[in-house]
């Protein structure tokens, strides 16, 4: 790799570690707030009708509570996992090395990523699931989640993570030819 | 790996140090390091060409196939 096209390597990757650290701290912020809101709701029952930018569950609390207790819960995972999946993005960002790019350690990382994901779409799948079961039995729902794109992004991730598996070994290999 | 080098051999029956090798062939020490420990996992024909030329051996002085 020449350096012009390594040093525009390298800007985009400071680029995109600075967007990481952005949405990590964004989805930090989210689920911190929801929690707060929700600890909050339980002295003062009217702060359940705006969680989070407005997001008003007061009726569904007026309700029943383990019902709200649920959908809170299931928000605050997403947003958890969603900042989890940033924060490992964050991790490779810091480790990577445009020498020598294909490390174990990153490779590993990559692959735990897209278990994360799935682990995502899973609990966006089940939050989906009773958003509609709430919306049925109740009349009432909360946020309803798009949850099929991360088992595809998931798939996609695993997938790179495997080449870049073999990626390490090519460059142990050629690090080891004499 | 069942492939040996035999280059420790080789130097020291040309009584030739890794540092005096590493200046006639044009390798660094680290590199040849890795072929005289049996770490490497490939040998290019120019480094083997420099190495016999250096040595005054042939490949298969240096290489040497086991099946164990």
């Amino acid at each position: 790799m020449n350096t012009k096209s390594n040093s525009r390597t390298w800007q985009i990757l400071t680029v995109m570690r600075i967007l990481a650290w952005v949405a990590f701290i964004g989805y930090m912020i989210e689920a911190g707030a929801v929690l707060f809101s929700y600890g909050v709701s339980w002295l003062n029952p009217e702060s359940a009708k705006n969680l989070y930018k407005g997001l008003n569950l007061n009726d569904l609390r007026q309700l029943n509570v383990w019902y709200y207790t649920n959908a809170v819960t299931f928000m605050v995972s997403l947003s958890a996992l969603k900042a989890f999946v940033w924060y490992l993005v964050i991790k490779i960002l810091l480790k990577i090395n445009l020498t020598n790019p294909f490390k174990m350690e990153v490779a590993n990382t990559l692959e735990r990523i897209s278990y994360v994901l799935f682990g995502t779409w899973i609990v966006g799948m089940l939050s989906s699931a009773y958003s509609a079961w709430l919306m049925k039995t109740t009349g009432q729902t909360f946020v309803n989640y798009v949850s099929g794109e991360f088992i595809f992004v998931a798939g996609l991730v695993f997938i790179i993570s495997q080449v870049f598996k073999r990626g390490v070994e090519i460059q142990s290999e050629n690090e080891l030819t004499v | 790996m069942p492939i040996i080098v035999n280059l420790d051999v080789m130097m020291a029956k040309r009584k030739i140090s890794l540092s005096e090798l590493s200046e006639k062939v044009d390798l660094t020490l680290a590199n040849l390091s890795i072929l005289k420990t049996g770490k490497a996992k490939a040998i290019r024909f120019s480094t083997l060409e420099a190495i016999c030329q250096a040595l005054d051996c042939q490949p298969g002085d240096l290489l040497e196939y086991s099946k164990e």
